[in-house]
């Protein structure tokens, strides 16, 4: 066993750049796999952390019902002190202001909350990184993103409105937007002394709310329970975010990760896979050699066993040393933007370390022993004397093959459509991982038959040595490996740019495809919306009642019920899609018939209702059935349910308007004159381009992380093609002596080196773009019924990272020049 | 006017194994006149096959000259040694060196294209190159496809491809058995005699030297 170890060791030290690059493709494997598994992790915990904004670690809150506040009967924290369940308690009170600059007005809310114990749930972070001191009087304390919109500094001066009364401040610390800035809804938050704004809304020791942390190890259904069980009646306590939405909306803005990961996961095993096959074949003489002097086959096994194993355990362990530092990078990035902007959480699990670890030993050990098999079957003879043949699998029956697992990839999704939902998932996983395989079976032949059209064209255009490095691609296993790992780098980077703009784009800008050019919200008599029709440069108008967390359906309370008049035009000018979209016509004709109501797809989900239903809608003593009329799929806010108007007023009782959206081709006049008649008002009034700009900023911050990682993969996938060309290089050294030995002159080496580079790189992105385009045109039928727009596909994408994966592999080549020019021809041509 | 075909001058070629000098040749000076087969022989490890690789220019001598035709190609750089090695010479190894996914005409025709020149032009010359050596049908074939000996007979139609004056065989015959080898023999002889080849043969079997028409033993790095 001594003597098997030591070998083992020898041969690790020795071979030093064998050892280097194995390493190297394990370390790069694991961290890859690493990184992509927690940053998905991490990114899914940002956009948990988003949706409970404010609240941070409270899971509770507890207030007065709104038919009993007011300024004079506001909750203390007395009514909690009894429950030894909770671990914190903060109180807040809040109001809206209204902040006015050359003519424009920003609505925002003013919190103030003890500042010890607010942050004990949820400590604001400053963008300079210091603490708060001295937060006493007329301090006011601003996100960055407030800040740096109206050009706000600290100590400047700032007048605001509250209740139509001028209140002067001082703007202390800018403050990151992030912790109690962060808000899941549109707006801002800005921070006071508690003492100040209860001073000016005369609160005196009442909150508006109060946020409960449950104590460690506690349910928040439990307590929750207990406190609606224990507290008086006048109090209501509900959770601050719904975790299962929550964890279904950060699953839906994960999927760029989770493609990340999947691509991560192909590229570690085939850079792995690659890597073996060279060294297990290089020392088919060794195996020979111990196998004549009395070892058993199992012998022979177990040292290549032990020593992939040292390699994989060894790998994935600085992998994963590095990972943590590389993940931290990607998640905050190296610039200062980490204190203006979401500071996004670091999760690393034991399961994003054990998988990448288990998988990177796991391929090593299993890459291993796949060719160690077929030696072992190998007369001993064959290996002493290097008489060792690769077996070919027959040309006809890998074309078959190929085009099988291709055509049924490209199929499968389709035919998925007609099935439930998780078998079209299951059928678009079968069908990325089969036009993988598929392409990564076929490229040899295909490799075969272009080669052969570049050997004429090259013949024609280069000389002889584009005639050479043409004919020299055509059944070349190194080729083909370069290629293929090209095509999964390319095709991974594509896919990912792709669908990450996509998602971009439908979380940020959700009025893409929408008629309107602005918005206001706020509630609006029939004469002021009847004033913002006759508004300069109005063309149209849509009012809609809105219903927010009132209706309850069946017993449940929906959170935003939209009531409108015209369902046709609403749907126009929301870019609102029916789920069935051939149910159009007869929806919008039969809408406003009776009581019908439109629900929208994930709601009628989570209620477990479906089309054709009747189902109960009340709203304190009054109930009405409704029958479900169809499904919806919409961005803008999260409407749950829509009905007609009339039913709204009839039923309900509702006649004051939440929201009026318009048409205009001067959108921006249009606001102004809507911001100068709702004056001193709170109101919420953006164009479409205003709100998309202030929408930015955040997913500009949620989206770094995987534009950091697709560079990263950029960078892995450079320095994994790299690296297969040096293993490349390992191999084709003697190819490169005996062309040497026969007269192949230095610059004829580069030459070629060159353009065999090029016509890899050309080939490698021209395979990546028709397989990413195919994974693309996969993942969006898979999508679709879950998304209402239909995706951009853009040419540059596919160009540019077909560019990149060209130079990458032109870089490439410059070792393997370099190392041919200093190659000593007698060792490299004296033994076999 | 030079009369050798080759000559060395004063070779001395050492080789470092960790921090010990080795020296493989020891002030060697030979001339090898044109139309020779001449046979290396010696013991393993003697210097025969570092000899050979000085002269033919596939290693440098630590000193010493190495004249070709005339010509010290041991002051030549890497393109002149290449075209050296592509026009006047052809190798031919023991393990044949034979490039793995050409088949048997392309590897012949391989020197013709790094020549820069066109393949066309060489039909009848690779026609009876592949008569000589006995491989007419075999010129599809691939290298894996064919035995050891009709691999080193692809290696000697590949050597004269480009008609050189000179060639030099590393143990042509060492990976083969003797009727193989024999035919291989054979074949460089009668290339020696009837094409005006000089041949330079390294080997170890005292059967093949026979076929040489001198014999130059080296013992310990010395020209004995």
């Amino acid at each position: 066993m001594k003597i098997v170890l030591k070998y083992i060791i020898n041969n690790i030290k020795d071979r030093k750049m064998r050892t280097a690059v194995m390493l190297l493709s394990i370390i790069l494997s694991t961290t890859l796999l690493f990184v992509s598994l927690s940053i998905g992790e991490s990114y899914s915990e940002a956009q948990k952390k988003m949706s409970r904004g404010m609240a941070g670690n409270a899971e509770l809150s507890i207030s007065l019902k709104s038919n009993i506040q007011d300024t004079k009967n506001l909750i203390t924290t007395d009514v909690i002190s009894r429950f030894s369940s909770i671990r914190h308690v903060v109180g807040i009170v809040e109001t809206g202001a209204l902040y006015k600059k050359d003519g424009y007005y920003e609505n925002f809310d003013m919190i103030a909350a003890d500042l010890t114990e607010l942050s004990k749930i949820n400590k604001p972070r400053l963008v300079n990184g210091g603490e708060i001191t001295n937060f006493t009087g007329n301090i006011i304390i601003l996100p960055e993103r407030f800040t740096s919109k109206f050009d706000i500094e600290e100590s400047d001066p700032f007048v605001i409105w509250i209740n139509g009364k001028e209140y002067e401040f001082v703007v202390g610390p800018i403050a990151a937007y992030d912790t109690i800035f962060l808000r899941h809804t549109r707006g801002t938050n800005a921070l006071v002394p508690l003492e100040t704004l209860s001073a000016i809304l005369g609160s005196g020791d009442g909150y508006n709310r109060l946020l409960i942390e449950p104590a460690q190890g506690l349910e928040t259904s439990d307590l929750q329970a207990e406190l609606n069980e224990k507290l008086p009646e006048q109090y209501t306590v509900s959770r601050i975010v719904n975790e299962t939405q929550v964890e279904a909306s950060a699953r839906e803005k994960s999927l760029p990760f989770f493609l990340i990961s999947f691509f991560s996961l192909t590229m570690s095993v085939f850079i792995i896979f690659s890597s073996y096959k060279v060294i297990t074949l290089e020392r088919l003489p060794v195996l020979g050699t111990f196998r004549s002097i009395g070892a058993t086959k199992r012998t022979v096994k177990n040292i290549l066993m032990l020593e992939s194993f040292v390699y994989g355990g060894l790998g994935s362990l600085l992998g994963i040393l590095i990972g943590p530092t590389i993940l931290q990078l990607l998640l905050n990035g190296i610039s200062n933007t980490l204190s203006q902007g979401v500071d996004i959480p670091m999760i690393i699990s034991p399961i994003n370390i054990i998988i990448p670890c288990a998988v990177t030993i796991f391929v090593s050990v299993l890459s291993a022993i796949l060719p160690i098999k077929r030696a072992s079957k190998l007369p001993v003879k064959d290996i002493i004397l290097g008489t060792v043949e690769e077996k070919t699998v027959s040309r006809r029956k890998l074309i078959m093959m190929g085009v099988v697992v291709f055509v049924l990839s490209i199929i499968l999704p389709c035919i998925g459509q007609c099935m439930a939902e998780k078998v079209l998932f299951l059928s678009g996983g079968l069908s990325i991982t089969g036009l993988l395989v598929a392409t990564i079976i076929l490229i040899p032949i295909f490799v075969s038959g272009i080669s052969s059209i570049l050997e004429r064209i090259y013949g024609a255009t280069l000389g002889n040595e584009g005639r050479l490095a043409a004919r020299n691609m055509r059944g070349n296993k190194n080729i083909n490996q370069n290629i293929t790992l090209l095509f999964i780098s390319i095709s991974a980077i594509i896919a990912i740019a792709t669908v990450g703009n996509f998602i971009q784009v439908y979380i940020g800008d959700v009025f893409k495809g929408a008629k309107l050019d602005g918005f206001t919200q706020a509630p609006m008599t029939h004469q002021f919306v009847k004033k913002i029709s006759q508004l300069d440069g109005v063309d149209e108008i849509l009012p809609v009642h809105v219903l927010n967390n009132q209706i309850s359906l069946d017993g449940s309370k929906l959170t935003c019920v939209e009531c409108t008049e015209d369902i046709a035009e609403y749907a126009d000018m929301f870019a609102m899609t029916y789920e069935n979209e051939r149910d159009r016509k007869q929806i919008e004709e039969v809408f406003k018939d009776g009581r019908n109501i439109l629900m929208s797809s994930d709601c009628m989900k989570r209620l477990n209702i479906k089309v054709g239903d009747t189902v109960l809608l009340s709203l304190g003593s009054k109930s009405y059935q409704y029958f479900v009329l169809g499904s919806y799929k919409i961005r803008f806010t999260n409407k749950e349910a829509i009905i007609p108007s009339y039913c709204a007023t009839e039923d309900f009782g509702v006649h004051n308007y939440g929201i009026v959206a318009y048409t205009s081709c001067k959108p921006d006049a249009v606001m102004v004159q809507i911001r100068d008649l709702f004056g001193n008002k709170n109101h919420w009034s953006r164009t479409v381009e205003e709100f998309n700009n202030d929408a930015l900023g955040t997913i500009n911050a949620f989206f770094q992380p995987m534009r950091n990682l697709t560079w990263f993969i950029l960078i892995l996938a450079t320095v994994g093609i790299i690296n297969n060309l040096l293993i490349n290089h390992i191999q084709k050294r003697r190819t490169i002596a005996m062309y040497k030995s026969i007269g192949m002159s230095d610059s004829q080496n580069i030459i070629m080196t060159i353009i065999e580079s090029l016509s890899v790189g050309l080939i490698g992105a021209l395979i990546a773009m028709i397989v990413s385009w195919l994974e693309i045109r996969t993942i969006f039928l898979v999508a679709g019924p879950r998304i209402s727009i239909r995706p951009e596909l853009k040419l540059s994408t596919f160009l540019i990272a077909g560019a990149l994966g060209i130079c990458i592999t032109l870089i490439g080549s410059v070792v393997p020049i370099i190392k041919n020019k200093n190659m000593k021809l007698v060792e490299e041509l004296k033994f076999d | 006017m030079n009369k050798y075909a080759i000559e060395a001058k004063n070779i001395i070629k050492d080789y470092m194994i960790g921090n010990v000098v080795n020296h493989v040749l020891r002030n060697v000076s030979i001339g090898i006149m044109p139309g020779e087969f001449s046979v290396v022989m010696g013991s393993s490890g003697s210097g025969k096959s570092t000899l050979l690789y000085v002269l033919g220019g596939l290693d440098n001598p630590t000193s010493g000259n190495v004249l070709m035709n005339g010509r010290d190609i041991s002051q030549f750089d890497d393109t002149k040694r290449s075209i050296m090695r592509r026009k006047d010479i052809g190798f031919i190894f023991q393990f044949y060196n034979l490039i793995p996914n050409l088949n048997v005409e392309e590897n012949i025709l391989l020197p013709v294209l790094l020549d820069g020149k066109k393949i066309g032009n060489y039909k009848k010359q690779l026609k009876e190159l592949l008569e000589i050596v006995n491989l007419t049908n075999k010129c599809n074939h691939k290298p894996h496809e064919l035995s050891g000996g009709q691999q080193q007979r692809v290696a000697i139609a590949r050597a004269l491809i480009n008609n050189p004056s000179i060639i030099f065989a590393d143990e042509p015959t060492g990976n083969l058995d003797s009727k193989t080898g024999t035919s291989i023999l054979s074949i460089l002889k009668e290339i020696n005699y009837e094409k005006n080849k000089t041949i330079l043969m390294v080997t170890h079997s005292k059967e093949a030297a026979q076929y040489g028409n001198r014999m130059i033993y080296v013992r310990d790095g010395i020209v004995g």
